[in-house]
């Protein structure tokens, strides 16, 4: 249980004797509050992330410039992150669309490998299909600890994908590990307010790879070259 | 709120960190909480972010917290919003879109809402809607790219479902409403203005129609050429005006 949701409650348990307005005055009260504490965790985590921000984001950048894909990935709540941000980035208005795409949406293909396979490999199993080395790996679990995304990640990794996370709390077991070339903590327990500054670090993400994409940039044009031709792909990135 | 606050680390803090009225998140987190008591089923569309409606669905479905009851949340897929939803929807239901205010797929949906007495909540920003497209309308002033990546759309239905949560533990606050309103006049105590879906013209040139009340037979003499899909005034037992509706 999330100590918010627990506060939350602690707040209303005598609303019963007040009756209906006294309830919504209340409610209205802790939405503001709960609002203004996604505000400041959205901007603490700007803040300290920044830097590693652009960092990825010139790794993505390169990466995309020598022609991948970004594969995109989550479980549950964090599977509509990965639609969101796969979406952003191959079709939102206002940049450069580039290829990128969520792999835990065709219920046929997530639930034939579930089934047949077993869950945590839903999304592992597509990178074995589809992955390119030098492709993009992008990964969402506010607990750090979905065995789907681990799994992915190891995949990824093991295939020569540059890894980037997304994680909550203080990073679990995704941060621990050594699958992820770039890392993300919001240090929050409240899986909806990780989630809110999970979206506001993956819209700076983008904005930060459109900028270097840009053309004056100093960046190389988008190529559709194969990716697997270019030897310094192969190497290991510059991470956290 | 600054549209910069996702691009610059620095800016002031904002003053508005909420976007719409606090006052109209928690009111409509307590309609919620009333018809899902009532053992309403919550209808999520979002035509452009499909995300957010599955994002939301699966929020009362499976909540945060484990303990909490599973509440029935439904995605409406697909892009024959009115159409898919129609048939499947139940007077004193509940309808969350979340899509920008000239979203021409869902015009049609929240106007046959009304006929089918479905409660609805529209979540969008950039240019607002007009007054009463929606009962419950919570709108960010800000550019909806940014809402809707940025996590501003996902606050919103975060608190919503986290407030709906809260007045879910206080079921003796939540009586059913006495009857289903419409905007206009509630139907047990007049019969002007109802709003009705026409299902089908009889061979009489009668038309079988849908209210929140449930299916009624009505004359149509006063109307011409009305369609299965057509919204219609209905008053004493007649149909007596077509009411301009979105086919999207």
């Amino acid at each position: 249980m999330s100590p918010e949701s627990t506060d939350l409650r602690r707040q209303f348990v005598e609303a019963d004797e007040h009756g209906v307005d006294a309830l919504l005055v209340a409610l209205a009260a802790s939405a503001g509050a709960e609002a203004a504490k996604s505000d400041r965790l959205c901007r603490s985590s700007l803040e300290a992330l920044g830097s590693d921000l652009e960092r990825a984001a010139q790794a993505i950048a390169k990466r995309f410039s020598a022609g991948a894909c970004l594969y995109t990935f989550g479980n549950g709540a964090s599977s509509t992150d990965a639609a969101s941000v796969a979406a952003l980035f191959s079709r939102s208005p206002g940049g450069t669309l580039l290829p990128a795409r969520c792999l835990v949406a065709d219920q046929a293909v997530l639930t034939a490998i579930g089934d047949d396979v077993g869950h945590g490999l839903i999304v592992s199993r597509q990178l074995v299909a589809f992955a390119q080395v030098g492709d993009i790996a992008m990964g969402y679990s506010t607990t750090g600890n979905s065995e789907t995304v681990i799994r992915a990640f190891r995949e990824a990794k093991h295939r020569g994908l540059l890894t980037v996370g997304f994680v909550g709390r203080e990073g679990g077991q995704i941060a621990a590990s050594d699958v992820l070339d770039h890392c993300f903590v919001v240090r929050s327990h409240s899986r909806h307010r990780i989630q809110e500054a999970q979206a506001a670090l993956s819209y700076r993400l983008w904005a930060a790879v459109q900028q270097q994409l840009a053309p004056g940039s100093g960046r190389p044009a988008l190529g559709r070259q194969q990716p697997a031709a270019n030897q310094e792909l192969l190497e290991p990135e510059e991470a956290r | 709120m600054s549209t910069n606050r996702l691009l610059a680390t620095n800016d002031a803090p904002s003053q508005d960190l909420l976007g719409p009225d606090a006052a109209d998140l928690a009111a409509a987190s307590f309609a919620m909480a009333r018809r899902f008591a009532s053992g309403a089923t919550l209808w999520c569309a979002a035509p452009s972010w499909p995300w957010h409606a599955q994002r939301l669905a699966a929020e009362f479905v499976h909540p945060v917290t484990p303990a909490e009851h599973p509440l029935p949340a439904v995605v409406v897929p697909g892009d024959h919003l009115w159409e898919n939803l129609g048939p499947i929807a139940r007077s004193g239901d509940m309808l969350l879109v979340v899509s920008r205010s000239d979203e021409p797929s869902v015009a049609g949906l929240r106007q046959r809402a009304k006929a089918w007495g479905v409660l609805t909540v529209w979540i969008g920003a950039g240019s607002r809607p007009e007054p009463g497209s929606a009962d419950y309308v919570l709108w960010v002033d800000d550019d909806e790219t940014i809402s809707s990546y940025g996590g501003r759309f996902a606050l919103i239905y975060h608190l919503l479902s986290e407030l709906t949560d809260v007045c879910l533990e206080h079921p003796g606050l939540l009586e059913p409403e006495h009857a289903v309103c419409g905007d206009e006049v509630c139907i047990t105590c007049s019969d002007e203005g109802r709003l009705g879906e026409v299902v089908a013209i009889r061979a009489d040139g009668r038309a079988q129609v849908r209210t929140p009340a449930g299916l009624d037979t009505v004359d149509t003499t006063l109307i011409e050429n009305a369609r299965p899909g057509d919204l219609v005034l209905i008053h004493a037992g007649a149909a007596v005006t077509l009411v301009e509706v979105s086919r999207r």
